[in-house]
C-alpha cells in the first residue's frame, strides 16, 4: 500500500468542516466531484430527451426481436451427422400426440380449420431419411403418446426419449434391421437389449386390458385393493416379465414406471445407468429361468419356470442409481456373479417411519464377506442411507445368503 | 493479559455510559447495537427462508412439484419485458419522490394503475386469445413457446398488468401513509408483513402443482406467486443499518459487528430447517416441507423482526420531506445518467450478466452429487457459510488496509479462479465424489472467506453512491438508477437466454432428475462455471475507473448535513410543521 494510499484510508478519522454559505447549498462543488445539478435545466434538453429515447426504442426492440426469435423452436429440429440425418429436437406444438421419426418433418397449418387439435398437418420430404434420434430429442413432453419409429432409423441414443410423460406405445418399423418393439416396448433387433419401456405404458395396459377408467381430470381410475379384479390388474397393468433373450436393461429404460413387480429373466448381464430409477411403487423384483418367454404380458410363475426373490444369477453389472428412489421395495438380494455395483445404486430405497425402518433395511448379499470386498467394484453410498441419531447410516450387508426361490 | 483485561474493562464502561445516548461524535447508541442485532437477524433469517419459495426454476418446490420447463421462465420474462419499461417509469417517479406526488398527479396514477389492474383481471376471467384467428401465424407461435400456449400467454401477460397496477398502487398509498413515521427503507414492511405471513402459506397449501396441463400450470402458477410477490418481507432491516449513521466509521463498526452477528439466527435457522426437513419422508421433495416448514419457520421470524423493527433508525441527512428536493422525471432520468459511479456499477452488471440463468451449482452439488439431507446437509452448508465470519469481523481493517478498488478487484479474481477450479474438478475427478466433493468444499470455503470483506465494501460503495447522488441531484434516486437497466436489460435479457438454451441441448428442461445422469450433471454444471469464469475476468476492468475515496466521502457528507440544517432551519422560520427530517 503506497503512502498516499495509507493517506486516504485514514481520512475515515479527519474531521472535514465546510464552510458553505446557505445561499450555496444546492450549488456548491466538492474538488474532484461533478458540480451538483438541482433544479437546474440540462444544456440540449431536447435533444438530450430525443436521443436518450431513441436509443430506448432501439435498444428494446433489438432485444424483443432476438429473444423472441431465440426462444422461437422449429417443431423438428435436424442435425446432420456421420450416419445421416438426426432429429435432434422435437418442440410440441401442443396438439401432437403421435409422432413420427422416419422422414424429414414440418408442419403445415389448414388456416380453413379452427380446432387447433386437428389444424396442421405434418409433411414429410421422403427424400430425407431419419437415421438416428438425439438425446433429449424429446424431452419432457407432455403429449405425445406414441413413437413410430421408421426403417431407416439406426441409432436411438437411450436418453432421445426422456421424461416422455404421456408416452405410451413405441412402435418400430418391422422393416427396421437394428430395432423392434414388443408390444411398444423399445428393444434392439435381436431383443438383447431392452430400451425404453415408456413411461405411461401403464395406461395403454390398462386400455387394451379392458382397466381404462378415467377421473374428471384424464387420470386412470383404479380398481380398489379389495376389488376382485385388483390382482388381475397388477398381473395385467403393473407386472412386466423382461423376455429371457434380454441380457442389458438400457438406461432409464424404467425410469418413472408405474410397476408393481417385475420379473429379469437368469440371462441378464447389466442394468445400466438409473435403469430402474423413482418407481415408487416398485415392490418385487424377481429372476426367472428356466422358460423361454417372449411375452411380456405375466400370465403365471409356472410359465416362466423357476421364480426366485432374487436379482438374476449372472448380473454383473448394476449401474449407478440402477434401483434409486424406489421407496417400496423391501428385499434385494445381489447373486455372486454381479462385479459392479455403481454409486447410489439403491439410494433411498429406506425410509423411517414413526421411528421404524422401512423399505430396504437389509442388503442380501451372495459372497462371503471378504470375497465381496475383493471382487466386486462398488461406488460411493451404493448403500441405502437412514437417519440415525441426526446423521445418517448405511444399511446394513448380509453376506453369505442363500437366494429364496419363490 | 492485564492490557487485554484493562481493554475489556473500558469496552465495558464505555458501553455502560453510551447504552442509551451515542458519543460524541456518534449517532447510534449501544443500546440500538443489541436492537439491531435481534431486528435484523430475525428480518434476515426470515427473508433467507423466503429464498426457498419463488416463480425461478432453482426453487424446490418449482423444480419438484410444478415441473415447469426451464426455458418457460425466460419466456415469461420476454413477456414482460415492455410493460416492465413503462411501469417502470411511474414506478420510479413515485418512489424518488417518496410517495410525495402533487393531489392531480396522484389521481392520474391511481387512474392508470386502477386500468392496469382491471385488465389484468379480465384477462384471467376471459381467454383474450379466442379473439384471435387459431390458426394465425401469431397464435401458433404463442402455442409452440416452451411451456406455453396462446391462452396461458395472454393470461400471463394480464397477471403482469394486474400485478403491475396493484403494486403501484399500494406503493403511493402506503409509502405516503407510512414513510414519515417509519422512514423510507422499514415502513413497507408493516403494511406487507401480514398478508405476507397468509400468502406464504396458501402457497404450500393450495394444490395448483396438481394441474394436469403444463400452460395451464403455468400460467396459474404465475398468478399465484405474482400475488405472492405483491407483498415484500426483503431484507430491509439490514438496509436501514447501512444509513444507521452519517459517521462513515460508525456505519462500517455497525456493519461489522451486531449486523454480522445478528447472521447467525440465519446459520441457526439454516441449520436446524434442513434438520427438521432430513426426517420427513421425501425430504426436500416432501410437499410438507410448504405446508408446516417453512410457514411456521417464517411466522415466527416475521414476530421477531416487527417486534425489533420500531427500534432502528435510519439516519440520513436530509430535509424533511415536505420540504425535500421535488424531482422531475427527466431530472431523474439525467441526474442518474451523470452518476459516474452507477455507470461504472453498470458496466459490472452488464458483464457479470454472462452468468445469468445458470444453475445454483452448490444446489446441485450438494443434492445431486453428495445426495445430502438432514443435519450433514445444515453442517457443510454452516461450514462454508461460517467461513466469511472471522475475517467479517476485521472488515473495518481490511476497508482501511486496502483501497476498494483493490478490494473488488481481488474479489472479482478470486472467484473467478475459484469457479476454474471448481469447474476443472468436475471435470476431471467428477468420477471420484470424494475427491471431488473435498477440492469443491476446500474451494467453497476459501472463496466464501474471500468474500465478505468486499461484500461490506460492495454495500458501502452502494450507499457511498446513494450520497454522492443526493449531492449531485437533491436526491438519492434509488429507483431512478433503474434507467441504467433500460440500457442494459435489452442486453441481458437476451444473453441471459445463453445459458438456459445451453442447459436445454444438455438435457435440462422441467425434470431435474436429469442431473442425476453423471455426463449431463458435468455439462450442466461446468459449461455454465467456464462462461461465470470469463465474465469475472472481464469484470475486474471498471473498478480501475473507481476513484470516490474517503476524502470526497466526507466532504460529500457535510455538503448533505448543511443542506438539512439549512432547509430545517428556514422551515422552522416560516413556522411550518415538518417530519422526516435528519441533520445528523
Amino acid at each position: 500500500m503506497s503512502k498516499k494510499e495509507k493517506k486516504l484510508a485514514n481520512q475515515y478519522e479527519e474531521p472535514i468542516q465546510l464552510d458553505i454559505p446557505e445561499d450555496e447549498i444546492w450549488t456548491y462543488r466538492v474538488e474532484g466531484l461533478a458540480a451538483p445539478h438541482i433544479n437546474k435545466p440540462y444544456k440540449h434538453y431536447g435533444l438530450k430527451k430525443f436521443i436518450f429515447a431513441i436509443v430506448i426504442i432501439v435498444a428494446v426492440s433489438l432485444s424483443m426481436y432476438f429473444s423472441v426469435r431465440t426462444v422461437q423452436k422449429d417443431t423438428f429440429e435436424y442435425e446432420s451427422v456421420s450416419s445421416g440425418i438426426q432429429l435432434s429436437k422435437f418442440s410440441n406444438t401442443g396438439f401432437i400426440t403421435v409422432l413420427d421419426i422416419d422422414f424429414v418433418s414440418s408442419v403445415e397449418y389448414d388456416e380453413s380449420n379452427p380446432d387447433v387439435n386437428t389444424n396442421f398437418t405434418i409433411i414429410k420430404d421422403e427424400t430425407k431419411k431419419v437415421t438416428s434420434v438425439g438425446p433429449y430429442a424429446l424431452n419432457c413432453d407432455e403429449k405425445v403418446k406414441v413413437i413410430n419409429i421408421g426403417a431407416d432409423v439406426e441409432y436411438v441414443d437411450s436418453k432421445a426419449f426422456y421424461s416422455c410423460w404421456a408416452l405410451q406405445r413405441i412402435e418400430v418399423d418391422e422393416n427396421n434391421p437394428n430395432y423392434c418393439d414388443v408390444d411398444g416396448v423399445l428393444f434392439n433387433k435381436d431383443k438383447t437389449t431392452i430400451i425404453c419401456r415408456p413411461c405411461d405404458y401403464d395406461a395403454y395396459l390398462a386400455e387394451k386390458y379392458g382397466y381404462a377408467k378415467y377421473d374428471e381430470n384424464g387420470a386412470l381410475v383404479e380398481p380398489a385393493p379389495e376389488d376382485e379384479n385388483y390382482a388381475k390388474y397388477v398381473n395385467d397393468v403393473l407386472t412386466y416379465v423382461v423376455p429371457s433373450s434380454v441380457k442389458t436393461v438400457g438406461e432409464l429404460c424404467f425410469n418413472y414406471a408405474n410397476l408393481k413387480n417385475v420379473y429379469l429373466p437368469e440371462g441378464l448381464k447389466t442394468i445400466e445407468t438409473l435403469g430402474f430409477f423413482e418407481i415408487p411403487r416398485l415392490e418385487n423384483v424377481y429372476s426367472y429361468k428356466g422358460a423361454e418367454v417372449s411375452d411380456t404380458h405375466f400370465t403365471s410363475e409356472a410359465a416362466l419356470g423357476e421364480v426366485y426373490i432374487s436379482l438374476p444369477e449372472g448380473l454383473e453389472y448394476i449401474g449407478s442409481d440402477a434401483f434409486s428412489y424406489n421407496q417400496a421395495m423391501n428385499y434385494v438380494y445381489i447373486p455372486e456373479s454381479v462385479t459392479f455395483i455403481g454409486h447410489h445404486a439403491f439410494w433411498d430405497t429406506v425410509y423411517k417411519e414413526s421411528g421404524e425402518l422401512k423399505g430396504v433395511t437389509v442388503i442380501n448379499v451372495a459372497r462371503l464377506e471378504d470375497d465381496f470386498k475383493d471382487s466386486v467394484e462398488v461406488g460411493t453410498s451404493w448403500r441405502p442411507q437412514y437417519d440415525h441419531m441426526l446423521f445418517k447410516k448405511s444399511i446394513d450387508v448380509a453376506y453369505s445368503q442363500q437366494r429364496i426361490a419363490k | 493479559m492485564s492490557k487485554l483485561l484493562d481493554k475489556a474493562k473500558d469496552l465495558a464502561t464505555e458501553i455502560k455510559t453510551h447504552w442509551h445516548t451515542p458519543a460524541e461524535g456518534k449517532y447510534v447508541p449501544y443500546k440500538e447495537y443489541k436492537d439491531v442485532v435481534f431486528a435484523v437477524g430475525s428480518n434476515y433469517a426470515g427473508s433467507k427462508v423466503l429464498e426457498y419459495i419463488g416463480f425461478w426454476s432453482s426453487c424446490y418446490l418449482i423444480m419438484h412439484h410444478y415441473k415447469l420447463p426451464y426455458l418457460t421462465f425466460s419466456v415469461i420474462g420476454i413477456l414482460n419485458m415492455p410493460l416492465g419499461y413503462i411501469s417502470a417509469l411511474i414506478w420510479w417517479f413515485v418512489c424518488d419522490n417518496l410517495g410525495f406526488l402533487p393531489k392531480k398527479t396522484e389521481r392520474k396514477l391511481y387512474f392508470v394503475y386502477a386500468l392496469m389492474m382491471i385488465f389484468g383481471i379480465s384477462t384471467i376471467l376471459f381467454d383474450y386469445s379466442m379473439l384471435f384467428d387459431q390458426t394465425s401465424s401469431f397464435i401458433r407461435y404463442l402455442n409452440g413457446l416452451e411451456g406455453m400456449n396462446a391462452t396461458a400467454c395472454f393470461k400471463t401477460f394480464g397477471t403482469h398488468f394486474l400485478y403491475t397496477g396493484w403494486v403501484g398502487a399500494r406503493n403511493i398509498f402506503w409509502r405516503k401513509k407510512l414513510l414519515p413515521k417509519y422512514g423510507r427503507y422499514k415502513y413497507s414492511l408493516y403494511c406487507d408483513v401480514i398478508p405476507k405471513c397468509v400468502m406464504v402459506i396458501l402457497i404450500g397449501w393450495l394444490p395448483v402443482y396438481n394441474i394436469p396441463d403444463v400452460a395451464t400450470r403455468v400460467w396459474v402458477a404465475n398468478l399465484l406467486f405474482a400475488t405472492y410477490n405483491v407483498f415484500g418481507f426483503a431484507n430491509n432491516l439490514e438496509i436501514c443499518t447501512k444509513s444507521i449513521s452519517p459517521n462513515l466509521q460508525e456505519r462500517i463498526l455497525v456493519r461489522s459487528y451486531p449486523v454480522k452477528i445478528s447472521h447467525f439466527f440465519n446459520t441457526i435457522v439454516g441449520i436446524i430447517m434442513p434438520a427438521i426437513i432430513g426426517m420427513l419422508r421425501y425430504e426436500w421433495a416432501d410437499i410438507n416441507v410448504y405446508r408446516y416448514v417453512i410457514p411456521i419457520t417464517f411466522i415466527i421470524l416475521a414476530i421477531f423482526t416487527m417486534k425489533f423493527a420500531g427500534k432502528i433508525q435510519e439516519r440520513i441527512p436530509q430535509p424533511p420531506v415536505e420540504k425535500k428536493v421535488q424531482i422531475k422525471f427527466w431530472d431523474g432520468m439525467f441526474g442518474v445518467l451523470h452518476n459516474k459511479y452507477l455507470l461504472i456499477n453498470t458496466i459490472k452488471d452488464l458483464i457479470d450478466a454472462l452468468g445469468n440463468g445458470m444453475l445454483p451449482f452448490t444446489t446441485i452439488l450438494y443434492f445431486y452429487t453428495f445426495r445430502l439431507s438432514g443435519l450433514p446437509y445444515s453442517l457443510i452448508v454452516m461450514l462454508i457459510s461460517f467461513a466469511g465470519t472471522p475475517p467479517d469481523l476485521l472488515s473495518p481493517y481490511f476497508l482501511k488496509r486496502f483501497s476498494y478498488k483493490q478490494i473488488m478487484i481481488f474479489y472479482q479474481l478470486t472467484r473467478a479462479i475459484g469457479n476454474a477450479l471448481i469447474a476443472a474438478a468436475m471435470w476431471f475427478c467428477g468420477d471420484n465424489l470424494t475427491l471431488c466433493g473435498t477440492i469443491c468444499v476446500v474451494v467453497m470455503f476459501f472463496m466464501e472467506m474471500t468474500k465478505t470483506v468486499p461484500t461490506t465494501a460492495g454495500h458501502d460503495m452502494d450507499v457511498r453512491i446513494r450520497d454522492y447522488q443526493m449531492y449531485l441531484s437533491g436526491e438519492r434516486l434509488e429507483s431512478f438508477s433503474g434507467v441504467f437497466g433500460w440500457f442494459t436489460g435489452p442486453i441481458t435479457s437476451f444473453v441471459g437466454l445463453i445459458i438456459p438454451l445451453m442447459l436445454l441441448k444438455y438435457g435440462f428442461n422441467s425434470n431435474w432428475d436429469v442431473l442425476f445422469i453423471d455426463a449431463s450433471r458435468r455439462n450442466i454444471i461446468v459449461v455454465p462455471l467456464i462462461v461465470d469464469v470469463i465474465g469475472f475476468v472481464l469484470m475486474t476492468i471498471p473498478y480501475f475507473f473507481w476513484d470516490y475515496d474517503s476524502k470526497k466521502q466526507n466532504m460529500v457528507m457535510e455538503v448533505l448535513k448543511r443542506r438539512a440544517e439549512v432547509t430545517e432551519k428556514k422551515a422552522a422560520e416560516e413556522g411550518e410543521t415538518v417530519s422526516g427530517g435528519y441533520i445528523g
